[in-house]
């Protein structure tokens, strides 16, 4: 019994040591970078909640079925198998301890054993998984692919070992007569059934060594987690309890500097604008590096990544983290004398540049940086909740700002909003050619307020001013307005850009301009009720005017469409005889979940075939303009536009359906080059939602135009 | 070396533009005003040149009260500081009284090298640069679409309709440059905010010893007679292909000088 309780004590005052240490140097890691944004530290019931959710209940990993119950498995059997840690402890002690009150209870032990099983179950799911889609067979398709496999097998035998250890030395006390349970423990009663040949002997020394190994076992993975990637066993539930709520989507956060919003008009002189270093992130930055546990469910989603393009969210998050750690001691030394004395590679990684290119040292490859579509199809899948679109913007915010560094064709969309508000450079009067010849008077407001009589402001936005296809939309939108009876108005040449191009390019300044403009003009007319066709206006108008002084009531117009259905104020009577499938706006649904709205206009056209898409909603693939993509060329890979086409083609439609300007644009690229291809027929077309709606409400055969 | 860039504030061109009525001016009161944009080229040509040789830029603006703006714009790219000439009886002021005036602000300044547009997107003389080569009695390499300094010799390659020349002077020189020369750069948050501590020096008609006479609508010696709105455009010339068609493509081509 001594050696077993001075052996046990030891090995775990040397693991907590050498743990702590690290812990210690990480906490103090994290704490080098900025204060977060104050909303973080506020709304405790929405963050225990999301805690619950995500892990105990682990919500983001059961969309995945069978890792996500795998991990359940694990996990819960983790928290589970505490007890029998505390069983452990407490035979060092006393060799026939049990747990005060309950733990004799058969059902303790009935669940010690089932969850044993159930992480061994869940071990060899990981192990075929990691087995069948091993970068080396799968190359760039496999999640893993740039993640560390070794040491992801490390973990999985160290599981392992722990299981193993405890049934044998649960078996072994079974043998002696010290276990805690006389009934349910049923998988340690086999391995006890095993091992009574070897006699009471044996088991005695079975026990003891089982013990002491179990401990060791656990105590040294405790060490191996505390320094591997495998550390969001201990982060995850304090990086979702700090993530974003609902989820780091939709809106972009202003720019934040020592946890207040900088103020564009008269910044500090301190300020930080963007991530310019590694110690600009905040420390909820850090945090989502130290959690990633690089299980590549954001690469696998990520239509950068999977055009081909340099670009995988897990990739620069894990790049991000090594680079903290690598640059530590730099950060954490306290004088420029004991800096001069670090080793040389921590004193070159403090030199390298967060983001540049490969030959000047660049953490972060600038077309990594100019690859995001900031389609947030990462942000969705992430079991842990790390929020990369906002570290990309951050990052980008920094090399505009500051560096004026970006990709040069993104320079004339910047000019066109700074000179004309548009990214077109088309100017205030072309805002309301779309109107001519639409059979009756669009009401433009002058100078005065939204009169009484009127619903809804129709923000049309620049897309739906300018560009030809989006013109039909805002035509058909108007037309159905018009056919319902609902009274709108536009603001016509007083209209600007949202500011959204600017923002997602990092460019918030420029963002701030317009939209505080926008904001002035739309609270002195009044406006209220918003109606707008394009995902992008919608986001920043509902999600991030708010920010600027503007809140107002804003529907997209398949929301508001759909229920002008469902009123019976629009009747689809003419039949669409056609087979059609939906692709959702990243802006629309990912951000805003506006999910249903169109495909219920959609469903209520009669003799349409609708056909959805294999991802859709949650999942759905981004046509390629988001993030101010739609403003740069797109030389890398192959193009993220078709490969959507391709996936909308599939499902045999005549028509792909859409619901914002941008992905309209594109998908009608996609078809036209699939066409001069042969690959797509020649009748296929890409329209708004809205054009299929008047198709049908009207009665004659002439479409939207 | 001493450089500096002249800037015009225009009424932005992508914008429709009008005429008053009145005294056949340009309305600059609906109009958005910005930078001429060939002169953005130029002041990034002068911020490469202080890169690579040293020295100072100086922004010289003749114009109005809210030609400040597009100094600030200008000054938001880089340069050290700015000239305002600003003069209520600047208005009306033609281009050879522009050059009048703006020579005289050169004389003050005393610099190496002039930069400047090779035109205005408002008025398109082009012939600003030569008037102050004039006056000033040095060179002027106009039309640039390439520029390299060695030692005090100056070299650019003029841009014509065929190709280039190359051209050469001595400094002190007046350049003016097209846009093909450079990609200018987009102002930092940076250079936005130290734009706003920049010293602008303004200066009247006074300071320059330019009398009023000499400027403004009593100095002008030309002036618009009247105006009238350009035509609709009128439809494009279709080929029909019938064997010959890309032959007949390039001769428009090559006849606009489009290749």
């Amino acid at each position: 019994m001594e050696v077993r309780l001075i052996l046990g004590l030891a090995i775990t005052a040397a693991a907590f040591t050498l743990a702590g240490m690290r812990v210690l140097t990480l906490y103090k890691l994290g704490r080098a970078g900025q204060p977060v944004e104050p909303d973080r530290l506020r709304q405790a019931g929405k963050r225990l909640w999301a805690v619950v959710t995500e892990v105990l209940g682990q919500r983001k990993l059961l969309q995945w079925s069978v890792p996500g119950v795998a991990h359940f498995a694990v996990f819960w059997g983790f928290l589970i198998l505490g007890a029998t840690l505390l069983e452990g402890y407490g035979a060092l002690f006393d060799r026939d301890f049990h747990i005060p009150l309950i733990g004799t209870q058969a059902w303790l032990g009935f669940l010690e054993d089932l969850f044993t099983v159930a992480v061994l179950a869940g071990l060899a799911a990981f192990a075929i998984i990691r087995l069948r889609s091993t970068p080396q067979r799968q190359g760039r398709s496999s999640r893993f692919f740039g993640s560390h496999t070794a040491a992801a097998w490390v973990v999985l035998l160290m599981i392992f070992n722990v299981m193993w250890t405890l049934l044998l030395y649960r078996g072994a006390q079974i043998n002696t007569g010290n276990f805690p349970f006389e009934r349910g423990a049923f998988a340690s009663e086999i391995v006890a059934g095993w091992l009574a040949p070897l006699g009471r002997g044996v088991n005695d020394v079975l026990e003891t060594v089982g013990v002491v190994g179990s401990l060791g076992v656990v105590l040294a993975f405790l060490v191996i987690v505390v320094n591997s990637k495998h550390l969001h066993i201990f982060l995850a539930p304090f990086n979702v309890a700090f993530s974003r709520r609902p989820r780091g989507l939709g809106e972009l956060l202003p720019v934040y500097s020592g946890g207040k919003p900088v103020n564009f008009e008269d910044p500090g002189e301190d300020d930080k604008i963007g991530r310019g270093a590694i110690e600009d992130f905040t420390w909820k930055g850090m945090l989502d590096f130290a959690t990633c546990t690089e299980c590549g469910r954001c690469q696998s989603q990520c239509p950068a990544w999977n055009t081909g393009k340099p670009l995988s969210p897990k990739l620069l998050i894990m790049s991000l983290r090594d680079h903290a750690l690598a640059k530590g001691p730099y950060l954490l030394a306290d004088s420029e004398e004991e800096r001069a004395k670090l080793p040389r590679n921590v004193l070159a990684e403090a030199g390298r540049p967060l983001v540049g290119l490969p030959e000047a040292g660049g953490v972060i490859d600038p077309d990594v940086l100019w690859s995001c579509v900031t389609c947030g199809a990462c942000v969705e899948q992430c079991p842990v909740d790390i929020e990369h679109v906002d570290h990309i913007v951050d990052m980008r915010r920094y090399q505009v700002l500051i560096e004026s560094s970006f990709p040069p064709e993104a320079q004339t969309m910047l000019r066109n909003l700074e000179r004309a508000g548009d990214p077109w450079g088309r100017g205030a009067k072309a805002r309301l050619e779309w109107m001519s010849g639409l059979g009756f008077e669009v009401r433009v407001l002058g100078e005065e307020r939204i009169p009484d009589d009127v619903e809804y402001l129709l923000w049309v936005g620049c897309a739906g001013s300018l560009d030809d296809n989006a013109k039909k939309t805002t035509r058909a939108l108007a037309q159905l307005l018009d056919e319902a009876g609902v009274s709108f108005m536009v603001l016509g040449g007083e209209e600007r850009c949202t500011g959204d191009p600017a923002r997602r390019l990092g460019q918030e300044l420029l963002f701030q301009e317009l939209a505080q403009r926008n904001v002035e003009v739309l609270n002195t007319v009044g406006a209220k009720k918003i109606v707008v066709t394009c995902a992008h206006c919608f986001n920043s108008l509902a999600n991030e005017y708010p920010q600027v002084g503007g809140v107002y009531e804003v529907v997209h117009h398949t929301q508001l469409l759909s229920m002008l259905v469902a009123q019976g104020r629009l009747v689809p009577a003419r039949p669409v005889d056609a087979t059609v499938t939906y692709h959702d706006p990243c802006y629309l649904g990912r951000h805003n979940r506006i999910f249903s709205p169109p495909r219920e206009i959609l469903g209520s056209v009669p003799g349409l075939t609708f056909n959805e898409m294999p991802r859709n909603k949650e999942t759905s693939f981004c046509c390629g303009a988001g993030g101010a993509r739609m403003w740069m060329e797109e030389s890398i890979g192959t193009r993220i536009n078709e490969t959507r086409t391709d996936e909308a083609l599939g499902t045999g439609a005549d028509v792909v359906a859409a619901a914002c300007p941008y992905c309209i644009v594109m998908l009608t690229d996609g078809v036209a080059s699939r066409k001069s291809q042969g690959k797509a027929a020649d009748h296929v077309q890409v329209v708004d939602v809205s054009q299929l709606l008047l198709q049908s409400v009207r009665e004659e055969a002439n479409p939207a135009g | 070396m001493k450089i500096v860039v002249l800037v015009k504030q225009v009424p932005d061109s992508g914008a429709e533009r009008n005429l008053r009525p009145d005294d056949n001016t340009v309305d600059r009161s609906s109009a958005n005003n910005v930078i001429n944009e060939m002169d953005e080229y130029a002041i990034e040509e002068a911020l490469r040149l202080q890169e690579a040789h040293g020295g100072e830029v100086t922004i010289l603006t003749m114009g109005p009260e809210r030609a400040s703006e597009s100094i600030r714009k200008a000054l938001s790219m880089g340069p050290d500081g700015a000239v305002h000439v600003l003069d209520n009886a600047l208005s009306g002021t033609d281009a050879l009284g522009t050059s009048r005036v703006l020579a005289a602000a050169l004389q003050r300044i005393n610099p190496d090298v002039v930069l400047c547009g090779a035109e205005s997107t408002d008025a398109g003389g082009q012939v600003l640069p030569h008037m102050l080569a004039e006056r000033l009695g040095i060179a002027a390499l106009t039309g640039a679409r390439k520029l390299t300094v060695e030692g005090s010799q100056l070299t650019i390659e003029r841009q014509t309709e065929e190709g280039y020349e190359v051209v050469t002077a001595a400094t002190p020189a007046v350049v003016s440059v097209w846009d093909t020369i450079n990609e200018p750069r987009y102002p930092s948050f940076k250079g936005i905010m130290a734009a706003k501590k920049k010293p602008v020096e303004t200066l009247s008609l006074a300071d320059l010893g330019v009398s009023a006479e000499q400027v403004g609508w009593t100095g002008a010696l030309t002036g618009v007679a009247s105006h009238s709105k350009r035509p609709p455009r009128s439809a494009g010339q279709k080929v029909a292909d019938s064997g010959e068609g890309g032959v007949q493509l390039v001769e428009f081509l090559t006849n606009e000088k489009f290749v």
